[in-house]
């Protein structure tokens, strides 16, 4: 399963989520194909699931919206691990993925 | 009527680095895809100056084109027919940016009234705040979540600034944002 455009790719390897490119669709409409996307591996009820961003070099603050109601609805799965792997080279993701862990504190968050 | 909200005063002088981009009402339209390409542009630019002064050059570049991002989408999303302004400037590490454009008289009070949500409470509590609303409300617009992020996770100072339009009609919205790159 996949989403693959000229700006941004994103594509599920067992129950890693991994993203890449630019992010910057035009708001909560817009990015519900991608939430549906992350939803059918949370349906599949695996032990943990891991958003890999660190190749995703920018996303708006819709998508990153996107992410914080993704963790609310992990949350109610208390059960399930979560990892948040992100990148220091990407200046975005020090500065609004520690949001995440505010929101849901079983969120393991990798920044390296 | 003249009414400002936040911090609007900019402390940039005129004899600083600056550049404007207008959008002039016309055949151009509005798109999106304006608000990317045109902070790519202009984070580009500034960043590459403000290199000069010893600052580090991809954090300036992508503080720039979120924040430029941001309110452009903003201004896309919101603005009645008319031009649309960026303005930004950089004088030692500060970076300051206004976007201008015409915004309908119907739309100020709530606009005023998200303001004076967002100047008075901390960012950071009012942000989660309105990501567990907008979870729990699938109609929620998640009005104020970008500028929540501007304020929280980059530090930036806001500012608005309404005023009439001279040819009458609609009104002019300033939103100001000064960041401290380091």
């Amino acid at each position: 399963m996949e989403i693959k455009t000229g700006e941004y790719n994103i594509w599920i390897e067992g129950a890693i989520i991994h993203y890449e490119g630019t992010l910057r669709l035009s708001g909560t409409d817009a990015y519900q194909e991608i939430l549906s996307l992350m939803q059918t591996v949370l349906e599949q009820q695996p032990p943990m699931i891991t958003l890999d961003l660190t190749q995703l070099e920018f996303l708006n603050s819709s998508g990153i919206n996107l992410l914080a109601k993704f963790t609310i609805e992990l949350r109610k799965h208390p059960e399930m691990a979560v990892k948040v792997l992100g990148s220091t080279r990407i200046p975005w993701q020090s500065k609004s993925l520690p949001n995440l862990q505010k929101l849901h504190k079983g969120v393991e968050l990798v920044i390296n | 009527m003249s009414m400002s909200f936040g911090e609007t005063a900019q402390t940039n002088g005129t004899d600083c680095f600056a550049i404007s981009v207008v959008f002039k009402e016309g055949k151009l339209g509005r798109s999106w895809k304006q608000a990317g390409t045109t902070s790519e542009f202009l984070g580009e630019i500034v960043a590459t100056q403000s290199a000069r002064s010893g600052l580090v050059y991809s954090e300036a570049r992508h503080a720039i084109i979120y924040l430029v991002n941001e309110l452009l989408e903003n201004a896309i999303k919101f603005c009645s027919p008319g031009d649309v302004e960026v303005r930004c400037s950089l004088a030692n590490s500060t970076f300051e940016l206004a976007v201008i454009n015409m915004i309908s008289p119907e739309r100020i009070p709530g606009l005023q009234m998200l303001i004076e949500e967002l100047t008075t409470r901390d960012p950071g509590d009012l942000l989660l705040e309105r990501i567990e609303a907008n979870a729990a409300d699938e109609t929620s617009s998640a009005s104020g979540l970008g500028i929540l992020t501007l304020m929280n996770d980059y530090g930036a100072r806001m500012g608005w600034h309404f005023s009439d339009a001279p040819t009458g009609g609609a009104s002019v919205l300033r939103t100001q944002a000064s960041l401290s790159l380091t």
